[in-house]
């Protein structure tokens, strides 16, 4: 059976699940594999649509005959032939089923990689829905317990949010995986995610962010001690004497410049905007406060 | 007699005449009726005291004796210059026997006395220096007092070798301190290297005890496999079937070699 048409395989297939008068229950097993073969046959011919229908039909087949892992194996394939097609929605529906599939086979991390697979996949096209993907993965994983195998994926998720230029949220994303890497006492990345949520906030020039963020996050003992957290005041009191040179002079220092790459061409673009602008709205807010008090 | 024996004699005859000691009644009633000479005799040996404990004072290798003779010359100078007043009043007064120009030079002596007091070096005057210094460099512990480089105080003195080989030494610390910069970047590269290493490892433990278990379940599984097979094996390969296996198998060759033969004709 090396080379029979897979369209005549299909046919066949067909014919075996589809109920009718003669025939009371669907076979599933023989259509399952003729599906496969069919499918192979078709993505060989480079037939990438009709070879996604019978990878999803093979899926499909499988879930019946119960072997969810093999049903999710097809979906992964359905949702790669699904991105070469460029249809993504399809192609998140695919992943997302076939992360369902795979934590039905109670396996977390091929759940959560299907789903990273499925991000990075729609990573150009649609990138909210990629993030989407990105944030449930890392929650799968959270709830198995296993943080550990989520740096990757909250790194990816970070650089798509600062792709999309929007810095609050890679900022929150940041400070959850320094919650991820508390839970698993990885102290060095914990310190590096609060430092690049600090440096972006300075990017985004709101300095009163950034130093109420600089001042949570000194609450745990872990930064308050480390080089990440002392950086991070260098870079607060060059601010204030507004010494662009000295802003620089940080960006270039040794723990900036073992962050993320996404981070340090940030860091690398500090002092966004004016620094006597900082000064001078302190100077204002401080007006306001004695206005009040008398 | 003993040499002891002999001190205490000469003692006790030395007191009971002293009555008899002219030079030293002479001494005594030098300035007997002259009462400013007497208080100006005792602030000059006062002063000389003091001199001599500064230029011990300077001299001293420990830091602490020399605070302390410090301290004790200032002591002195302090009481010496309450006594001036009383000098000067008693310099006014007129003693029996002395001349006017005497008088004189008695006042110029009582002026000229405060300031010789104050020049009594009492490491006051470089002691405000040394503070500075000290509270500028609080921040960094220093355990050898030369490394400041301060030395224009009148402590150490300069030859021309000396400054040069101080200038080498300047210049070799900067290039010691160089390198060690260069040294310290490097460290800190590794550090960071080191605790991304350390994660990455971290992270890995779990997976490979999972990875243990698995492929001991596999190995064991294995292990069945082979045993049942191993008897499977023994069972199929009894010396019955073994020879009607030889026996058919000479049967085909010797067919295949017949009609080997009937074809090459």
């Amino acid at each position: 059976m090396a080379t029979p048409d897979p369209d005549k395989l299909m046919a066949k297939a067909d014919k075996l699940t589809k109920l009718s008068f003669t025939r009371w229950t669907a076979d599933w097993k023989n259509a399952t594999s003729l599906y496969e073969q069919a499918a192979i046959g078709y993505r060989f011919r480079k037939d990438n649509e009709k070879a996604k229908e019978a990878f999803e039909k093979a899926s499909k087949g499988q879930e019946m005959i119960s072997s969810p892992w093999d049903a999710a194996k097809h979906m992964e394939s359905a949702a790669a032939l699904a991105k070469e097609l460029g249809h993504w929605n399809e192609v998140s529906d695919f992943y997302r089923r076939a992360s369902e599939l795979y934590r039905e086979c109670g396996r977390s991390q091929p759940a959560s990689d299907a789903l990273a697979k499925g991000a990075s996949a729609l990573e150009d096209a649609v990138p909210d829905e990629a993030v989407r993907l990105y944030t449930d993965a890392c929650v799968i994983l959270e709830e198995d317990g296993r943080e550990q195998m989520a740096f990757d994926l909250y790194r990816a998720a970070t650089s798509v949010y600062v792709k999309l230029e929007r810095y609050a949220d890679a900022a929150t994303f940041l400070l959850r995986w320094g919650i991820a890497a508390d839970k698993c006492h990885a102290v060095n990345s914990q310190c590096k995610a609060y430092l690049s949520a600090i440096i972006i906030y300075l990017y985004m020039h709101d300095f009163q962010q950034a130093q109420k963020c600089y001042n949570d996050c000194s609450q745990i003992g872990a930064f308050l001690s480390s080089d990440q957290s002392r950086c991070a005041s260098k870079l607060f009191s060059a601010y204030e004497e507004g010494d662009v040179e000295e802003i620089k002079r940080v960006a270039q220092s040794s723990p900036i410049t073992h962050l993320d790459h996404v981070i340090i061409r940030l860091a690398r673009k500090l002092p966004t905007g004016d620094l006597k602008e900082l000064n001078k709205e302190e100077a204002e807010e401080e007006v306001l406060d004695e206005n009040d008090l008398t | 007699m003993s040499v002891i024996d002999i001190l205490t004699r000469v003692d006790a005859i030395c007191k009971k005449y002293e009555r008899y000691d002219v030079e030293k009644l002479n001494a005594d009633n030098v300035h007997g009726n002259d009462a400013f000479a007497r208080l100006y005799a005792s602030v000059e040996s006062d002063i000389e005291s003091a001199l001599q404990k500064a230029e011990m004072a300077a001299g001293e290798k420990n830091r602490a004796a020399a605070v302390a003779l410090n301290a004790e010359v200032r002591r002195t100078k302090a009481r010496l210059l309450e006594e001036i007043p009383k000098l000067q009043r008693l310099a006014v007064k007129n003693v029996k026997g002395l001349s006017k120009e005497e008088l004189a030079t008695r006042s110029d002596l009582v002026l000229a006395l405060p300031g010789r007091i104050q020049s009594i070096p009492d490491g006051s005057t470089n002691g405000s220096k040394q503070t500075e210094s000290w509270t500028a460099s609080r921040t960094e512990i220093r355990f050898d007092s030369t490394s400041d480089g301060r030395f224009e105080s009148e402590y150490f003195q300069q030859t021309e070798e000396s400054s040069q080989f101080r200038q080498e030494y300047e210049m070799r610390k900067m290039k010691q301190d160089q390198g060690l910069n260069i040294i310290s970047e490097g460290l800190e590269t590794l550090k960071n290297m080191a605790h991304d290493m350390n994660e990455e490892l971290d992270r890995q433990v779990p997976l490979m005890d999972e990875i243990d278990t698995k492929v001991d379940k596999a190995t064991s599984d294995l292990k069945n496999t082979n045993v049942r097979l191993k008897q499977t094996v023994n069972q199929l390969r009894s010396s019955r079937n073994f020879c009607i296996d030889i026996i058919l198998l000479c049967v085909i060759l010797g067919i295949a070699a017949y009609l080997y033969n009937v074809l090459k004709k």
